[in-house]
């Protein structure tokens, strides 16, 4: 599909293929990817994170806001990553432990870290990121741009977690059959937690990334993300239900999303429209899902 | 298995044994106003095949259940090896090297079949956390070999058919060192040629020094496998006896008893009327094939079958829920087709099996579930009032003798038997013409039972059809006027009043003849 | 649980369900009083009055969703959508009559489409309406274009922000569907099936009740009083711009379900929707008067959700059946 899309993408002519496009899409992905990859994960538990958007942003005004004042980037990277697994920890033990739907669990967590965002900011942007957070985002290390390294990395972790480790199969179990899971005398609530955690953390590390990009924190920043990384895991491959999924998958669907965003952009197609489009295409995703599983 | 084998091999298989592998004496179990279990002893010999025969609700799975941990008996002993043990819990029976292999897998879909088999106890790897994948997979392998399952480890679980998946199952068990292998009705699903290989499994396992269960109604893989054969009749052992001892009539005779003896007396049909319901070749996406019937009003017919030879699939069929692929169903000289709105508008009704999931809104009133197929009808306008609905549900309260402490009442509450007069309740006010029960008495105490029989008398004597689907043989001899026997999922046979016998009906539901 | 162990009268459940909540509403008005002389103006108090009944209004279709155990995420978007078309037409045409029409004909159309969703295609409301949601508000983005509309006709806005005997008009709309929505629910046999389909969709289908058909219903209902809501949004505030609806939402959800109707379906009723509304105002209206920082409105709102889907999840898991 990536590669049908792409075609005609260049067909249309208007500077898509040009290199820099390229590299930018891929630049800009990687944010996507951060909460795309986790989410698959969470997804293959049946569950979902409604609320990674908002713990973004919130994430991100934290990040920005220690960064202002300590100037210490590790210290701000610290807080918003442990900012994001305290939302994860809350969504996953909603789910685990009183056994709420994720679905209207995350949707109030959502609520909540918006509004934490729009509350310590007053609804005002943090500026004044310094050069150390900005380096994340538009620094080389040996002239790969770090957020495509950050982004390698991100997959290779979560993929060695999903395939190589019993973290990992428990998560498919979590979704396939979880009385079997419970029944091998695995601690099912534990694995359920550790999987929102790890969402929220990520959440919380992509900030480093959108702050860096920005160089500044908006309160509104990231709202509707979580959306898009829906979005690209359900294209990816990976089911709502039964623990079908595929990592790779996903990594693909983050590009077609970037690709679609950015082959509208440049067709000059409004960014509302392209929301309109990217929800078209879950449905039309989620409908051939519907049909091969019949 | 190195370590099973080592223990027991050299009794392997040895009919002479001092001591058996596992015993269970004087298992009972109750439940409220039912005792599955009372007082049932088996002996289980290394390396053999047991079989466990008996009707529905014989108390097979309630003592298989007892044997792995899923129920704790109110009274009994085990015996490992001559040593008392307690198996209060899965884990107990797990620990004593008891494995069910129920009709239901626990398998992960999307795992592969070596992460299923090890699931829980994977081997670890170097780093903390992780797996050895190539360990795992190798010791996958050779469990599956040992099977003689060629099945690629890696393959994900549901890619399987049925048949491999149960050797999956197998293999799971298996790794986790079973000296005790139960098998529920494992050639269910199977092929001919998949069941010859899991017999061939079986043999293999048995030279292994591992003992099974096998519970099967399929006499001829009785007398094929078994090394010996225990009967359960009405949660009692009925006797032990090897395969050379006996014959299938005799087994059917064991199996066959008398129940409890109710003091309903049945009036007859002598003269039944127009004809409600008629079946002809018909063949349903659920399975079932080849089914031809006639009800005809006045008439209370019987459809009978063991567990799984397709009665349920027939009534949802019939009724809509599930879809005719083939063949004819005429409702009162009429083509039956669509859903089951369709079917209620042509007078039938559906009293389900399972009455709680499927026949009741459990959290709603008895009111509200009394006119729940009938709303139209009672209210044809789309007024709904409240008032008169509780004037009809405290009509049928009354009429039924149900039990109740109001029509306000939550159906939750209400005992079983009380439940189910509820749902005939719900189709008495739809003006039903042909009555579908599909197990009306499971879960029902005896003094209930009698009020459903003298409830359908009535339903029939008011010139309704009735078609009964019931695994209690002695139900469907003394109530029905005819009956029907299934098996494989096709109609093999129809009774008429003086064929009607409860042999005669268990030999046309086994593979016998 | 001491609602469903009792073995009392399933009425007096539901009952005694509202009458606690609305034992609420008084605690919160007494406590309110106390904690804010401007509490108890005639000022404020109509003012909790109207933005109650615009919650209300956008909630009441949602109940009977969320009664067959749906849910509808796409009601804020519905609003925004379906506000700005409304608000386009009037403009252009200068009859607030046709864009009434155009508002609540989108607001159908919408709920029109979910329902198809749900039926049609098998999707799960959750994931249906969620990706409606998107949908809707990217046409909304699009069409305006990032523009923002404003200036109706006096007529219109009377809607919104008219009074009528001193009591603002949108309360007589909430009286209105309020006894709309109890004798729907209450005295209707769709409502009594609506109940059953929530209660046990499988039973109710195996009873001869036309499931998909009642789906497609209650789905299209819930987008009509969106784009009803839609409107009375629109003449209140003067203008419209693509994210209007947008917080709506989650008070909607919040008022249904902590006015005693259940995620897991068949239980609840239209006029503890009424009372959950009135809750939810309350507590943010008291907020307001304690000059709290309005951004911590949708914070609040969303623990209130989760305290009232725990609740929920309490009361009502273990006695479900079918599920």
């Amino acid at each position: 599909m990536l590669v049908v899309l792409g075609a005609a993408f260049a067909s249309s002519g208007s500077g898509f293929l040009n290199g820099a496009n390229l590299a930018n899409i891929g630049m800009q992905s990687t944010i996507l990817l951060l909460l795309a990859l986790p989410m698959t994960l969470i997804m293959l538990t049946e569950g979902i994170d409604l609320s990674m958007g908002a713990v973004l942003t919130l994430a991100c005004v934290v990040l920005a806001a220690i960064a202002v004042k300590t100037e210490s980037v590790t210290l701000a990277v610290g807080g918003a990553v442990a900012l994001g697994a305290a939302f994860g920890f809350a969504n996953g033990a909603l789910v685990a432990w009183l056994g709420l739907p994720p679905f209207v669990t995350t949707l109030g967590t959502l609520g909540i870290a918006s509004g934490l965002a729009l509350v310590t900011t007053g609804a005002q942007s943090i500026t004044g990121v310094g050069d150390d957070v900005g380096y994340f985002y538009a620094g080389r290390l040996a002239g790969i741009p770090v957020p495509l390294l950050i982004g390698a990395a991100a997959y290779l972790a979560l993929h060695w977690l999903l395939y190589h480790t019993r973290f990992g199969t428990y998560v498919f179990a979590l979704g396939g059959n979880r009385e079997a899971l419970r029944l091998a005398g695995v601690r099912v609530n534990a694995y359920l937690i550790g999987v929102y955690v790890l969402g929220g953390a990520m959440a919380g590390f992509a900030a480093l990334l959108l702050t860096a990009r920005m160089s500044a924190a908006h309160p509104t920043a990231a709202i509707g993300m979580e959306f898009d990384a829906i979005a690209a895991v359900a294209i990816g491959g990976t089911s709502f239900e039964k623990g079908n999924g595929w990592l790779f998958g996903t990594v693909l669907g983050v590009l077609l999303v970037g690709v679609l965003r950015n082959g509208l952009n440049l067709l000059a197609v409004p960014s509302s429209l392209q929301v309109a489009a990217i929800g078209l295409l879950i449905i039309a995703a989620l409908v051939i899902e519907s049909f091969k599983s019949k | 298995m190195a370590a099973v084998a080592q223990a027991v091999g050299s009794a392997a298989h040895d009919s002479g044994q001092a001591v058996p592998l596992f015993e269970l004496r004087s298992i009972t179990k109750s439940f409220p106003g039912v005792r599955a279990l009372d007082a049932v002893s088996l002996e289980i010999r290394a390396g053999e095949v047991h079989v466990l025969l008996g009707e529905n609700g014989a108390g097979k799975s309630s003592l298989m259940k007892v044997l792995c941990g899923a129920y704790l008996a109110d009274e009994g002993e085990f015996f490992y090896q001559g040593q008392p043990v307690a198996i209060r819990s899965p884990a107990d029976a797990r620990a004593l090297g008891i494995a069910v292999i129920f009709q239901e897998f626990s398998l992960v879909p999307y795992l592969s079949v070596a992460q299923n088999i090890f699931l829980g106890r994977e081997p670890h790897g170097s780093i903390p956390g992780s797996v050895d994948h190539k360990l795992m997979h190798a010791r996958a392998r050779e469990l599956l070999q040992r099977l003689g399952l060629e099945v690629d480890t890696r393959a994900l679980v549901h890619t399987l058919g049925v048949a491999q998946q149960q050797l999956v199952e197998i293999a799971k068990a298996l790794s986790q060192e079973a000296r005790i292998l139960v098998l529920d009705e494992p050639t269910a699903a199977l092929s001919e040629r998949e069941t010859e290989r899991l017999f061939s499994i079986i043999r293999r396992l048995q030279s292994h020094g591992v003992a099974m269960i096998y519970i099967s109604h399929r006499l001829a893989e009785v007398f094929r496998l078994g090394d010996r054969i225990t009967v359960l009749r009405d949660g009692r052992k009925v006797g032990s006896l090897l395969p050379a001892e006996t014959t299938p009539d005799e087994l059917v005779s064991m199996m066959v008893g008398r129940k409890v003896d109710t003091s309903y007396a049945r009036h007859y049909c002598e003269s039944p009327g127009e004809v409600v319901l008629e079946v002809k070749g018909m063949e349903a996406d659920n399975g079932v094939s080849g089914i031809d019937l006639v009800v005809r009003a006045g008439e209370i017919v019987g459809l009978s079958g063991l567990v799984g030879s397709g009665r349920t699939e027939v009534a949802r069929a019939l009724f809509g829920a599930d879809r005719v692929t083939a063949g004819e169903v005429r409702m009162l000289s009429r083509n039956r087709e669509g859903g089951p709105d369709r079917a209620v508008r042509s007078g039938m009704a559906l009293v389900p099996e399972k009455r709680k999931q499927e026949g009741l809104a459990l959290i709603r009133s008895v009111a509200d579930n009394v006119l729940l197929a009938s709303l139209k009808r009672i209210f044809p306008r789309g007024w709904f009032s409240p008032a008169m609905g509780i004037g009809v549900a405290n009509e049928r309260i009354r009429q039924l003798r149900i039990a109740t402490p109001g029509p306000r009442q939550m159906v939750q509450f209400l005992s079983g038997g009380n439940q189910q007069k509820v749902v005939v309740a719900k189709w008495l006010n739809a003006d039903a013409k042909l009555f579908i029960f599909d197990e009306p008495t499971l879960g029902i105490d005896v003094g209930a039972k009698e009020e459903i029989f003298a409830l359908i008398d009535q339903l029939v004597q008011r010139g309704a059809a009735v078609l009964m689907i019931s695994s209690e043989l002695s139900e469907v001899v003394k109530v029905c006027d005819r009956a029907y026997v299934m098996r494989d999922k096709r109609v093999v046979g129809e009774l008429a009043r003086a064929e009607l016998s409860e042999t005669n009906l268990l030999r046309l539901a086994m593979h016998d003849g | 649980m001491n609602t469903l162990t009792l073995p009392r009268l399933t009425l007096s459940a539901e009952f005694r369900t509202v009458a606690q909540r609305l034992l609420a509403v008084i605690v919160l008005c007494i406590a309110l009083s106390l904690l804010s002389g401007a509490f108890l103006t005639v000022g404020n108090l109509v003012n909790v009055l109207r933005q109650a009944a615009l919650i209300f209004l956008l909630a009441s279709g949602l109940t009977l969703v969320i009664l067959t155990a749906g849910l509808d995420l796409s009601i804020g978007a519905n609003v925004g959508l379906s506000a700005c078309l409304a608000g386009s037409v009037i403009q252009a045409s200068g009859s607030p009559l046709l864009g009434v029409a155009v508002g609540l004909a989108s607001g159908c159309m919408i709920g029109l489409g979910n329902g198809l969703l749900v039926t049609v295609l098998r999707l799960p409301p959750f994931i249906a309406t969620y990706g409606m949601l998107w949908v809707v508000h990217g046409l909304t983005y699009w069409f305006m274009a990032g523009a923002t509309i404003h200036g109706f006709p006096p007529a219109f806005r009377a809607l919104g922000s008219g009074y009528f005997l001193s009591v603002p008009i949108p309360v007589y709309l909430m009286f209105v569907f309020l006894a709309i929505g109890i004798g729907f629910a209450r005295y209707t046999t769709w409502g009594q099936e609506i109940y059953a389909i929530g209660a046990n969709p499988v039973a109710a289908r195996l009873s001869g009740i036309p499931v998909n058909r009642r789906l497609v219903l209650v789905y299209t209902v819930s987008g009509a009083m969106a784009g009803l809501a839609s409107l009375i949004f629109l003449a209140r505030l003067n203008s419209a711009e693509g994210d209007i609806g947008e917080p709506l939402t989650l008070p909607a959800i919040a008022a249904v379900l902590i006015g005693g109707t259940s995620l897991f379906g068949g239980v609840g009723t239209v006029s503890g929707t009424l009372v959950g509304a009135l809750i939810l105002t309350l507590v943010l209206n008291g907020m307001n008067l304690l000059a709290i920082d309005a951004n911590w409105q949708p914070l609040v709102t969303g623990v209130i959700v989760i305290l009232a889907v725990s609740l929920d999840v309490l009361t009502h898991k273990g006695g479900t059946a079918g599920r």
